[in-house]
């Protein structure tokens, strides 16, 4: 046991890390590389924003995501989150109440929909994968009811302009999932909840006898988590112009692979926020550059789940047993 | 007596690091060697090596004069070899008889378990060590002691001729220890080679006949322990010699902690006493008799369903871990790997995980000040290696501790409970945490120590309560304190010294 210890000194903090994160970025570079020499014009200024752009709504989810899952958790209810919360402030939106109050509404709702997992997961002791599964389904359901399964057609142009808009060249829902992104790194380095996180899903017991607030650590995840779904909510019916209650279907599992992708462990107590930026870029450029080789869809969907394997297994061979 | 079991030249090189080099000693039939030395000298490489998981760099294993290559664990097993690990790797569902066959169950055909026949085997070999084991029971019913001779049973089922031990004491109460002595005693009578590694002393000389002494990888002596003491012994281990301790008080007559009619929902009853400032409280005990659960409620880690904690006289609520903290306690658990650390985190951020507020007083830690912090802390408790930003899981058990102690440094704690402080730790770093506790109180904090082992409870402490069944059955002052005295206290009345399993493991 002890006598490997003696090995490696300084350098298994950057291992562990940002190490990781390395990786990905070569797995993005030779992505990239890959289909910048099979497509024309992949490398184009304007295919590179599209690319960034296509990948902003799932880049918004995974970092709730990451969240929670370095908490030891998961959150499969992202999609019905967001639709919910898309539909009811759609339709304020329609009835003509003032778009901030409505955009207002819908993060509350996806606050509250992620108190509700958080409560169920913290307080009732359930566990996360059973409570979002269950959550998945009713806040689908909520908003099916709510709609009568119809889109809410008619959003403001103003409110639309917002996230259809550029600055400095990129869109503006890209330029809003980096600011997200930012916070979401100083939350996770900077902060003493970024270190609860990563005490709660590293060891759960342990964090409790050092005094970490559990419970509203957990919660507080998930409601990041929903805080965030509603975000990526504004920014697809922004850019729709319509709500529809069966919108975010299946964004849960594109989340999950961009944050294991990224490095977060769904044990807890790991996970990178660059790594998961960067594996939403990754999940985004493939899809890009398979659809501008005219590769039927059932091709893309064969390369995500190999991407997701190769980079699963990549991760263990590097970090070898335990 | 015969050669079983030889080791000859082994050397063993990790990337990097010299594990072992040129070790050779030999194990009789029928002998009970111990095998000493201090974390990291290479004991643990060496029972891999004997047991098929590493291969050796150059060197040789001989069973019965024979060189074998044990390449795998498979093959270490077919050689004849069990290994008893300390951590017992067992399935806690799966019933007696399905975990001595785990791996290589009895088949029907080839397809189905012949579930019965495992049954009756195990049970033959349990009849051999305790027949009080139903072979159908599932494991985790067992006291972890049972649970050993279980692993032992399972020796026996693989006819063994050689069985190695790693720390197979390590959570055994005294009377489970004679239980189990009996029964390595009783594998030795029958021819076995018995390779025991334990960090008790008093055990190794009570159950070994010949010791083999390891330090950095290579083999200090071979020695008889009939002619040795265990003072010269522990020389040996440690490379010099090890200055006998001496207990210093540093009590106060100031009242600082106050417990009054203490009570918990399951294991502790009406607890009363008071610790004064300065003051190193010991509680003795057998395990199951309420000593963790006491500290659990102290820290706020439990209910209490009745009583008071005051603390410089005012009336505490101590609701969570978090109020106990900021009311100035701090619990350093039993278990470090289960209730300590965080092992993928670093030594800083292990530290500074009760008092982060501290650090982050505009919600933002401040990184600078944090390290600041580390580097005073960790080196008032002489953390080896300086390493802060290593991850804690990869330091040792004793490295691990220092860093949970500067946690409550960092925290600012005053009142100190310290869980079985010198679990799985080796002698060296022992002395160093005993220091440090001293230190502590020297300070003027006030600190409570539980432990199993008497003699450390004896060097510790200016004042032991002693508890038996949930209540404080006896407070004995320093004058008072001795080994048989607390043994007194400890025991049930009805129940006889050398009576069967004493306490329960409920941890």
């Amino acid at each position: 046991m002890s006598q490997t210890t003696l090995v490696q000194p300084r350098t298994e903090f950057l291992r562990g890390f940002s190490m990781r994160d390395a990786g990905t970025l070569i797995g993005l570079v030779v992505i990239l590389g890959v289909f910048g020499a099979l497509v024309p014009g992949f490398f184009a200024e304007r295919n590179l924003i599209n690319i960034l752009q296509q990948s902003s709504i799932n880049a918004c989810l995974a970092l709730g995501m990451t969240l929670v899952i370095i908490s030891g958790g998961i959150d499969l209810s992202v999609g019905p989150t967001a639709a919910l919360s898309a539909v009811i402030s759609a339709s304020m939106m329609v009835a003509g109440v003032p778009f901030p109050l409505a955009i207002a509404a819908g993060f509350a709702i996806g606050m509250l929909c992620g108190l509700v997992n958080g409560i169920l997961v913290a307080y009732v002791g359930l566990q996360p994968f059973i409570v979002t599964l269950g959550t998945l389904s009713t806040y689908r359901a909520l908003a099916l009811i709510y709609t009568g399964g119809n889109p809410v057609l008619g959003l403001p142009p103003s409110f639309r302009a917002i996230f259809n808009g550029s600055l400095f060249g990129l869109p503006l829902a890209v330029i809003i999932v980096a600011v997200v992104a930012i916070i979401a790194w100083i939350v996770l380095k900077k902060t003493p909840f970024g270190e609860y996180l990563l005490a709660v899903g590293g060891n759960e017991e342990a964090a409790y006898i050092a005094g970490v607030p559990i419970a509203r650590t957990k919660i507080a995840a998930y409601m990041i988590s929903g805080l965030l779904a509603a975000l990526a909510a504004q920014i697809l019916i922004g850019r729709l112009g319509a709500a529809e209650p069966i919108l975010g279907n299946l964004w849960e599992l594109d989340a999950i692979a961009a944050a294991a992708i990224g490095g977060a462990s769904l044990m807890g107590g790991k996970g990178s926020v660059i790594g998961t930026i960067l594996g939403a870029v990754i999940l985004g450029a493939m899809r890009n550059g398979l659809t501008l080789m005219n590769v039927q869809s059932f091709y893309q969907l064969l390369a995500t789940g190999l991407i997701i394997l190769a980079a699963m297994l990549i991760d263990r061979v590097t970090r070898g047993r335990g | 007596m015969s050669v079983r079991l030889q080791f000859d030249g082994i050397s063993k090189v990790f990337p990097a690091v010299k594990a072992l080099s040129g070790v050779s000693f030999s194990v009789g039939a029928g002998e009970i060697h111990g095998l000493l030395g201090e974390n990291g000298a290479g004991k643990s490489t060496l029972l891999r090596i004997l047991s098929g998981v590493y291969r050796p760099t150059s060197g040789s294993v001989l069973i019965d004069g024979k060189a074998v290559t044990l390449a795998n664990p498979v093959a270490a097993r077919a050689a004849g070899v069990a290994m008893i690990h300390q951590e017992l790797q067992q399935v806690p569902r799966l019933s007696v008889a399905q975990n001595m066959f785990l791996g290589h169950p009895l088949t029907r055909g080839g397809i189905f378990v012949a579930r019965r026949e495992q049954e009756r085997r195990a049970a033959e070999a349990l009849a051999a060590i305790d027949p009080s084991i139903n072979p159908s029971a599932p494991l985790g019913t067992l006291k972890v002691a049972q649970r050993q001779i279980v692993e032992i049973a399972r020796a026996l089922l693989d006819r063994a001729r050689i069985v190695a031990m790693d720390e197979p004491t390590s959570s055994l109460t005294p009377s489970e220890f004679e239980r189990l002595a009996e029964v390595v005693k009783g594998l030795a009578r029958d021819g076995v080679a018995v390779v025991y590694v334990s960090h008790k002393l008093d055990e190794v000389f009570g159950i070994c006949q010949r010791a083999t002494i390891m330090r950095d990888g290579v083999v200090v002596d071979s020695v008889d322990l009939k002619s040795l003491s265990e003072k010269a012994v522990v020389a040996m281990m440690v490379g010099r010699e090890l200055a006998q301790e001496q207990h210093h008080s540093h009590a106060t007559s100031e009242v600082m902690l106050s417990v009054r009619g203490l009570a918990s929902a399951t294991k502790v009853r009406d607890v009363s006493f008071d610790l004064h400032r300065g003051e190193v409280l010991g509680i003795a005990g057998l395990v199951g008799s309420g000593r963790t659960e006491l500290l659990r409620l102290l820290a706020g880690a439990d209910r209490t369903t009745a009583g008071t904690i005051s603390l410089d006289g005012k009336a505490m609520r101590l609701s969570s871990p978090r109020a106990a903290i900021a009311a100035g306690i701090g619990l350093v658990p039993e278990e470090r790997k289960r209730e300590g650390i965080v092992p993928l985190r670093s030594i800083t951020s292990n530290m500074a995980l009760a008092s982060m507020g501290v650090f982050a007083p505009r919600g933002v830690i401040d990184h600078g000040r944090l390290k600041l912090v580390a580097v005073q802390k960790m080196k008032r408790v002489n953390l080896r290696p300086f390493l802060l930003d290593r991850p804690i899981r990869l330091f040792s058990g004793g490295n691990q501790q220092k860093a949970i102690i500067g946690r409550w440094l960092a925290a600012g704690t005053r009142v100190l409970l310290f869980d079985e402080p010198t679990r799985g730790i080796d002698v060296g770093a022992k002395s160093e945490i005993y220091h440090l506790i001293e230190e502590l109180a020297a300070e003027g904090h006030c600190v409570i120590v539980v432990s199993s082992e008497l003699p450390e409870v004896i060097r510790l402490a200016d004042r032991v309560l002693v508890m038996r069944d949930g209540t404080v059955a006896a407070e004995l002052g320093k004058a008072d304190l001795s080994e048989q005295a607390i043994a007194a206290h400890a025991i049930p009345q009805t129940q006889t010294a050398a009576g069967n399993a004493a306490g329960q493991d409920n941890r």
